[in-house]
């Protein structure tokens, strides 16, 4: 792909650097018809109005988010809004501070999305390497039936899963938790690994079997480790997905092993009134570790998602 | 061994149909999962009191908010010394809780007292495990009105702990401007509405009557219905789409469009705009006083709210209001008796209420507690009581399981009318139509 949008170092006839007379080499550039470093500044300002506009999309929830945060209680609906906090205080962050339940959905949300996220992994992998490199009877069957389970309202199959824990006595439990987020990340974890395995090439595999080495270590020292940005992806976005529910956790968690997303609503949203600062200092602080997450890990992110979504 | 492109795998007919296959197959077997026991064939009759005392559990949506937190806690510490008992508190946020007590319940996996909203005592009746509590209403002093407000079809499935109605708060500082002071609000429709333009004249973007205008809380509408007439249910017939309803609709349509009332305002908003002094009238119940009071910059605003008797088609006519209020049930099962002993205890021991008012500051339901100097003194309380709660009903509707799903074709159907869609005596049709499809 890179080879496409640089410019050769050497000047021809057919470069800008021609035509004016130049005759110096120009250091390779990147993008530079179109882009923001381009010379006309009709298209810059255009580049630049869109990037402030996309960023601002993005970013001004956020900053929403921290206003109302530090902004005292009777001064949230302030009207005309205020787009800086007029007596800007910390008392939302003190008041989370104190809440020691609060740490308790913290610690819950860790553990379920940790092993999640792991879990989901560890058993799409084998299943999207097998999908991918066996040919075996009922194998489309089975890589469709896995998908097939995404096409159920999840409403049907928390009255199910429901059903299925309070019969096995897994109601309330972390167990409990972590199979149903699982049985919603593993359908597209599996596909995405999938994609990704097929753009191993098979000549790899045959080379390390010719080598000696055997099935088991072909996958472990071979392919996992070629793998490591779509186990990344894929265990990001089992993560997230644990992190975030709400439905199954208020569901199936019960009191103890309650999570963030429904342990806040509990606590700050009520049948009159919702604790606007204290709400959204709550989920400031609560998404940072998925943010640092994501900030550390993005370019596995992006590599991963992006994997087996090019031909050849 | 080859590789397999995932390009390989595009989805073709032949293999949709096979999925849907597969589809259809794991919904059959979802279906064969295990259920929840089937419903007893009706609530049991004997509520016991007597006996060794057993732990139990306490659902209610209070127990993790901020304000009511403090007082429930205060009422299960009381029992659990008065009792000898333990006391296990489950809590689900308010706008999830009546889903997940119906699917606990269903399953078996709750057993014991239960805070309701008066609303849902129908749909939580219907599935067989709530007890006849009438045996322990005796002797307590609750009034025939709340005792009325937690029955359903006769039976009184709940006791009742904070029963009063929807009505019409205002802002009293701001009606004062526009010359409507002390008893003198409108009580006729007509009135009402000059009285609106009034207020709209102040200018400053005062929108003089917050009333709910998204879909989500457009069931304020049928009050309105009533007071013009309309019974909204006649048995099991539904009357919406009679001139009565009709008039309702086109009357809130003409607000709208003098913009005496604003778009897009549902309880939550209104409680905002008013709090802000953006609005000078919107539709409450008594818990909304403190939430209105903590949000707004005004400190003295809790002496400015003054509920009123909500306005009448013609001088003589009764003010309507409906009826709202918590209850406790009891669901059958491990620890119901004490759970039971609990209900009653809670919501009539004359200690135990008072303390509670102090905190939450809801209306009581025995007439001890209601003539009690703690409550009478609270103006705001008596005065709501006293214009509003006094002459309200119960929502029609309730009577059905279906309830929530006709209030929302209603509202869905009024709120067509607002933003010009249709006109107001097709929309009342339809809406008729749909929620007679659902009471079946």
């Amino acid at each position: 792909m890179s080879a496409t949008t640089q410019l050769p170092a050497t000047p021809t006839p057919s470069t800008p650097s021609s035509r004016v007379g130049g005759g110096t080499p120009r250091p390779p550039q990147r993008l530079r018809r179109g882009g923001l470093r381009s010379e006309r500044p009709g298209v810059r300002i255009a580049a630049w109005a869109t990037v402030i506009v996309c960023g601002g999309f993005g970013l001004l929830p956020v900053y929403w988010l921290l206003a109302t945060s530090l902004t005292p209680r009777d001064q949230v609906f302030a009207y005309p809004p205020r787009f800086f906090p007029a007596a800007p205080t910390l008392d939302a962050f003190a008041s989370l501070a104190a809440n020691e339940q609060l740490f308790g959905y913290l610690r819950n949300s860790v553990i379920v999305s940790v092993i999640t996220a792991v879990l989901s992994v560890l058993v799409s992998a084998y299943m999207g390497y097998s999908f991918s490199k066996f040919r075996y009877r009922g194998r489309r069957s089975l890589m469709y039936l896995v998908l097939a389970s995404q096409m159920f309202p999840q409403a049907l199959l928390l009255v199910t899963l429901y059903s299925v824990f309070s019969a096995y006595n897994l109601l309330n439990t972390y167990t409990a938790l972590v199979l149903s987020f699982t049985t919603f990340t593993l359908p597209l974890c599996v596909w995405m690994l999938k994609g990704f395995f097929d753009t191993i090439p098979d000549e790899l595999i045959e080379a390390a079997r010719v080598d000696g080495a055997s099935r088991l270590r072909i996958i472990h020292s071979i392919v996992l480790p070629l793998a490591a940005p779509g186990l990344i992806a894929a265990g990001l976005f089992a993560f997230v997905r644990g992190w975030n529910d709400f439905v199954f956790a208020l569901t199936l968690a019960g009191p103890e092993k309650q999570t963030l997303p429904p342990g806040l609503v509990n606590t700050f949203i009520g049948e009159a009134s919702t604790a606007w600062p204290e709400l959204m200092a709550a989920s400031l602080v609560v998404s940072l570790p998925v943010a640092i997450a994501f900030i550390a890990l993005q370019k596995y992110l992006v590599g991963g998602l992006t994997a087996g979504a090019v031909k050849g | 061994m080859s590789t397999n492109p995932l390009m390989q795998s595009a989805v073709s007919r032949r293999r949709m149909l096979q999925l849907l296959g597969i589809g259809a197959g794991t919904a059959a077997l979802a279906a064969c999962a295990p259920s929840a026991p089937a419903a007893s064939g009706g609530a049991a009759s004997a509520a016991a009191t007597g006996g060794a005392r057993t732990d139990f559990a306490f659902s209610s949506w209070s127990f993790t908010e901020e304000a009511a937190a403090p007082a429930l806690e205060a009422i299960v510490k009381a029992y659990e010394d008065h009792a000898d008992v333990t006391v296990n508190d489950v809590s689900f946020p308010y706008n999830e809780y009546i889903n997940q007590l119906t699917l606990q319940v269903k399953g078996g996996q709750f057993t014991g007292a239960a805070h309701v909203d008066v609303a849902w005592l129908g749909s939580l009746a219907a599935m067989g495990k709530l007890q006849d509590l009438s045996a322990l209403t005796e002797g307590r002093g609750y009034t025939d009105a709340a005792l009325a407000a937690a029955q359903f079809d006769g039976v009184q499935y709940g006791l009742p702990w904070t029963i009063g109605a929807i009505g019409l708060v205002t802002n009293s500082a701001l009606l004062e401007k526009v010359g409507v002071s002390g008893d003198a609000f409108p009580t006729t429709i007509d009135e009402f509405e000059k009285t609106l333009k009034d207020l709209k004249g102040l200018g400053g973007g005062l929108i003089p009557y917050a009333a709910s205008t998204k879909a989500a809380q457009l069931k304020d509408i049928l009050i309105w219905m009533e007071t013009f007439g309309s019974p909204l249910v006649d048995g099991d017939t539904v009357t919406i789409g009679d001139d009565a309803s009709v008039e309702a609709v086109t009357w809130y349509k003409s607000l709208y469009d003098q913009k005496l009332i604003a778009a897009d305002v549902d309880r939550f908003d209104a409680r905002s705009l008013f709090a802000q002094g953006r609005a000078a009238i919107y539709d409450d119940a008594p818990v909304g006083r403190g939430a209105v009071t903590e949000e707004s910059p005004d400190k003295d605003l809790g002496s400015k709210l003054v509920p009123v008797s909500r306005p009448v088609l013609k001088a003589g006519d009764t003010p309507r209001a409906l009826v709202w209020g918590g209850a406790i049930a009891v669901v059958d099962g491990e620890g119901a008796a004490t759970a039971a002993d609990f209900a009653q205890f809670a919501t009539s021991d004359l200690d135990t209420v008072l303390a509670d008012y102090e905190v939450r500051g809801l209306p009581p339901v025995t007439t001890e507690a209601q003539q009690s100097e703690v409550v009478s003194s609270d103006v705001f309380g008596s005065l709501f009581n006293e214009r509003i709660t006094a002459t309200s009903s119960s929502n029609p509707f309730w009577a059905f399981t279906a309830y929530s799903q006709i209030e929302t074709e209603i509202a869905e159907q009024v709120q067509a009318v607002l933003v010009g869609k249709t006109d107001p005596k097709t929309a009342m049709q339809q809406a008729g139509e749909a929620a007679q499809k659902l009471i079946g």
